[in-house]
């Protein structure tokens, strides 16, 4: 990686001295006061017996070191943090076609265009917790859906209890964020030089090759982000599936920011939902990283596309 | 290019214009010095159903205040109540917050348990008007003991069913219900066609286990019994399974009101073929004097003998509802605390609890106050309701044990869709609602 | 071929468009489409519907009243706007739409510039760290809400408490709270987007002489202008829909439109139906303003390399 740098600054010459490393100091000094002070406090709250009880004078509350982290793991928190993962994946998979879809729709002028721009828009614009109330009123056992369905003669299920409520949490989920990689892949398209469109009409390429070999690698860097980054949206999500399901939750959708705000907040036990808190952040951060690395997304491209 | 620049520094300007009018927003209520000039901060439920109503009475109390003391009233609201419960972890970490909250009853335990508030000794309930103004019920709830006591009691909200008097009429049955099994007997004669003998809301997140409580306090459990939780016991389980069975065996129930919650019930109960509501409080009689039922509809007492009996046991409890309302609670890192009690004093006096009942139809603390609203016909069971409550366990546990018996409901509804909770799941069911409660109940201090 | 005989309209390129093109226009826009017509059609109708479906909902329940919705009903059996005039008055909404505004405008500005100038530095030039940077960013977003509020909080009090800066309760704690959670994101949206300029660009700046921040606002941020409007967007919405950091780092006064529309959403146990219809309302009307910004902005979403002046 030296080896590689040193080159390239031999072969820029003398700009690549003058690093304006200063340029950093804004973003990096609120991030570290506003993120990485909590942070560590999050900790230090993980390692004493924080409860109703103490919060008064939280700092003299006794230092219990991991005990709360051994609860944690006793209370069905792996468990939720599976439901979590899983439901992330996949409602992250799912929305790719779709996003992918309508960056490509949209990317060709035609009338009304801005207009259907914004309709694509909504689901995300619309705040989480309305979604969720719209969905749950629809999604009653005498709801819309299911009169829908009762029509052409499908049993509507029990969607807001039982097993069939995980699936619903991803149905919710996909119609409500797939606009973020929708997002994001328009902006990755606009990077797509003209001259790559000239150059494929010229070898005459229809419009399938075209999109696959030509244009959808332009996203891949893109979308490949906008997967990572969904992915941990949908696993910290809170309020959809707590104004979907409400609190205590169905076994099946207990996720892991629910068992965390239900602690915290309802439960008051703070030192044990930071320690909850904690562990998942780890547990998920580690496979963050191993995606990071085995995408190379987070390495040093060379700019410019030849 | 120029454009953008423009935008930059535009927005740049707005964020000096900002800056500028920083101080303006400042929160701050520390206050030396005299009376006047003092600002107290008030938190308190904010009222979707009678909004503009709420802020007049505010605003009369505010002013009323200022003149007697000199100093402004602000009021804060919160939407829910785990918002309050939120807002008052975070002044209690800090230090700095509201002066005085209006919390609910429910919730006076745990506040209680963060030790942040105010005790009321023989002096401080003189100041604000001494405890032989409230309804002695109503003083069930404000601390573990009389010698621990935080909360003065505002507004009372007890619980009681509401049915359908044409309804009733039409199927001969001259009153309402007073025991369970006559309560499942008049749903059964009054359930026909499209026709229900009884609305519930199993998917409520408050519901359920107030009727679990009710019939067990009156068969003679208490749930808490000192440090011992109760929950997994014969009475216990009877209470659910009379509570599951009006929708699996008895079919008194619309099968979709196992998807509702208590909004859905009222509405349901509004449009007129419901026999009776089976939780409701005064707070849904604007829902269903807008909804078809409007001038068909009467508050009644919920039942007061358990499942199963004709009449209440020795050990059994007269629990009417329970022990339900606002509580005010003063906050001790206020430095406003004198002028705090004062306002609590206002807040409870006879005049203006009755107008605050004439805002937004919660009924008053205040024994006097209440007195006067007995000789309305609507109003007569609810004020029963209101002498007849009863307070649930004095715990900071409370919260978590009320979790855990709801979990217990959340957790059978697919199998109250598919038509039957086995003895068996309701048994596991509870093994874990005691094991939870058990465990919350042994880390309270 | 002259320009008049293109099938259908180019889209509205950046000024820096050149002449050359103007030539090919015809078979440029042929050469850009990406999808066959009828597909395309099919596309845009199949996920508008998926879209419009349940917004249909939302826009007749927000015309229908309270007890309507709550009985469930779909079509309103009785059409009303009350909705709309009362939810002024239910909770302050007023007031918290002007708040979200400001600071959420604010915000993203603020997190798309600083966004763009700490992934310049992340892309152009190499250093110690700067891998442990880029990966920590996204480490950074993975960390839940519901960990940070107290801690968050509690800085945010001290600073009132020992060093008399009145933090909790302004705008601008909100606007500083916002602005850091979106800068991870903002950043690495720039440097996925940064990565695909060509250097050639601010070779020929840095030739002329020009210092690293007249490159950045010269060259750079007119370039990538459609990764600056997303990740506007997206640090626009991140405070426009937060609840939580809002409801306790406001005063009734500094509310946003999120807490006063949580406040519609507010039940009471046993009773009142929740203001259904109302919420609907104002979701809508708290929905608009960013639609609006979005339809105004959006024209920035086309362009960038696409409008020449690389050679």
């Amino acid at each position: 990686m030296t080896e590689q740098s040193t080159t390239r600054t031999r072969r820029r010459g003398v700009t690549e001295q003058q690093r304006p490393l200063w340029l950093l100091t804004p973003g990096g000094l609120l991030m570290t006061l506003i993120i990485l002070v909590p942070l560590l406090l999050a900790v230090y709250i993980s390692l004493i017996d924080l409860d109703q009880y103490t919060l008064r004078r939280w700092l003299d509350a006794p230092f219990i070191g991991l005990r709360n982290f051994t609860e944690a793991f006793e209370s069905g928190l792996p468990r939720s943090i599976w439901i979590s993962v899983s439901f992330a994946v996949i409602s992250t998979a799912a929305t790719v076609p779709f996003g992918i879809a309508a960056a490509v729709a949209t990317q060709n002028a035609f009338r009304g265009r801005a207009l259907v721009r914004a309709v694509f828009l909504i689901p995300y614009v619309l705040p989480s917790f309305v979604v969720a109330t719209v969905w749950r009123t629809m999604l009653q056992p005498d709801g819309i859906v299911n009169t829908m369905l009762a029509k052409v003669g499908v049993d509507g299920a029990l969607w807001l209890s039982g097993p069939t409520s995980f699936w619903t949490l991803i149905l919710v989920e996909i119609w409500a964020a797939w606009p973020f990689i929708y997002l994001m892949a328009l902006a990755g398209l606009q990077s797509v030089d003209g001259e790559v469109h000239e150059a494929s009409a010229i070898d005459g390429a229809n419009w399938w090759p075209k999109l696959t070999h030509v244009i959808l690698p332009y996203l891949r860097g893109p979308v490949l982000l906008a997967c990572l980054l969904a992915t941990l949206h949908h696993i910290n999500n809170f309020t959809l599936p707590y104004v979907l399901f409400g609190a205590p939750a169905p076994d099946d959708v207990n996720v892991m920011p629910m068992i965390v705000y239900v602690t915290s907040f309802q439960g008051l036990r703070f030192g044990l939902s930071a320690a909850m808190a904690i562990v998942s952040l780890l547990l998920i951060a580690i496979p963050l990283f191993a995606y990071l690395r085995a995408l190379r997304l987070d390495v040093h491209e060379d700019g410019g596309r030849k | 290019m120029g454009r953008r620049r423009m935008r930059a520094v535009v927005a740049v300007a707005g964020a000096v214009t900002l800056a500028a009018g920083l101080g303006a927003c400042g929160g701050g209520d520390e206050g030396g010095g005299g009376g006047a000039g003092k600002t107290l901060n008030v938190l308190i439920g904010a009222n979707t159903q009678y909004p503009q109503e709420f802020r007049a009475w505010q605003k009369s109390i505010a002013d009323r205040f200022k003149a007697q003391t000199g100093a402004t009233v602000e009021f804060e609201e919160f939407a829910t109540a785990n918002d309050e419960l939120t807002k008052i972890q975070t002044s209690v970490v800090s230090g700095a917050g509201p002066d005085v909250y209006a919390v609910g009853t429910t919730l006076t335990p745990t506040a209680y348990s963060t030790g942040a508030f105010v005790k009321l000794d023989d002096e401080r309930w003189q100041k604000v008007g001494g405890k032989e103004r409230f309804v002695p019920a109503t003083l069930g709830i404000s601390g573990p003991d009389q010698q621990n006591q935080v909360g003065v009691p505002f507004v009372s909200r007890p619980f009681v069913m509401a049915y359908n008097t044409e309804l009733l009429r039409a199927a001969g049955i001259s009153r309402p219900a007073t025991t369970w099994d006559e309560l499942r007997e008049h749903a059964k004669q009054l359930t026909k066609g499209d026709q229900y003998g009884l609305a519930v809301a199993y998917k409520d997140n408050f519901d359920p286990w107030k009727f679990v409580w009710g019939m067990s306090v009156q068969a003679g459990n208490p749930l808490v019994d000192g440090r011992t939780a109760r929950l997994q016991d014969p009475i216990v389980r009877q209470a659910y399974q009379t509570y599951f069975g009006w929708v699996t065996t008895d079919k008194v129930v619309d099968p979709a009101a196992i998807g509702w919650t208590n909004s859905q019930a009222i509405a349901e109960f509004a449009e007129g073929k419901t026999g009776y509501m089976a939780l409701t409080s005064t707070t849904a009689a604007k829902a269903l004097d807008d909804g078809a039922v409007k001038g068909k509809w009467s508050f009644a007492l919920l039942p007061t003998v358990p499942p199963g009996a004709a009449s209440r046991p020795a050990t059994g409890v007269e629990a009417a509802s329970i022990l339900s309302g606002d509580n005010l609670l003063v906050a001790d890192y206020s430095d406003n605390q004198d002028l705090a009690f004062e306002f609590v004093k206002m807040a409870t006096e006879q005049d203006t609890q009755l107008d605050y009942y004439k805002a937004v139809g919660n009924l008053p603390a205040n024994a006097a106050a209440l007195q006067t609203l007995q000789s309305d016909p609507k109003l007569a069971p609810v004020a029963q309701a209101a002498q007849k409550s009863v307070a649930t366990p004095f715990t900071g546990a409370w919260a978590d044990i009320q979790l855990a018996m709801t979990n217990v409901v959340v957790q059978s509804i697919p199998d109250l869709s598919k038509g039957s909770v086995s003895d068996a799941q309701l048994d596991g069911r509870l093994a874990d609602a005691q094991k939870s409660a058990q465990s919350a109940l042994d880390r309270a201090k | 071929m002259t320009a008049s005989t293109t099938p259908r309209p180019v889209p509205v390129l950046a000024p820096a468009r050149r002449a050359g093109r103007a030539r090919r226009r015809t078979a440029a826009g042929e050469a850009h489409r990406l999808l066959p017509a009828p597909l395309l059609a099919a596309v845009t109708v199949t996920l508008c519907a998926m879209v419009l479906a349940p917004t249909l909902y939302i826009v007749l329940a927000s015309l229908n009243t309270d007890v309507g919705v709550a009985s469930g009903e779909f079509w309103p059996r009785a059409f009303s706007l009350d909705s709309y005039s009362r939810i002024w008055t239910t909770a302050d909404l007023a007031t918290g739409l002007l708040n979200s505004m400001l600071v959420c405008a604010l915000v993203a500005v603020a997190s798309a510039l600083l966004g763009t100038i700490t992934a310049y530095v992340l892309v152009r030039y190499t250093f110690t760290g700067r891998l442990t940077i880029l990966r920590g960013l996204v480490g950074l977003q993975s960390i839940p809400g519901t960990l940070m509020l107290l801690p968050v909080f509690v800085l945010f009090s001290s600073a009132g408490n020992y060093l008399g800066l009145t933090v909790v309760g302004t705008r601008w704690g909100l606007f500083l709270a916002y602005l850091t959670f979106a800068l991870p994101f903002s950043t690495w949206v720039m440097v996925t987007y940064l990565r695909g300029l060509p250097r050639e660009l601010e070779e020929a700046g840095r030739m002329d002489g020009a210092s690293t921040l007249r490159i950045l606002f010269r060259i750079i941020v007119p370039l990538s202008l459609p990764a600056i409007v997303v990740s506007g967007i997206f640090a626009f919405l991140l405070g426009w829909n937060d609840v939580l950091f809002a409801s306790v780092l406001t005063r009734p006064e500094t509310q946003t439109a999120a807490v006063a529309l949580s406040a519609f959403g507010a039940t009471q146990e046993g009773g009142a139906i929740p203001v259904y219809s109302q919420v609907m309302a104002a979701a809508l009307i708290s929905a608009a303003p960013v639609v609006l910004l979005y339809l105004a902005f959006q024209r920035y979403l086309v362009g960038g390399l696409t409008a020449g002046g690389v050679k």
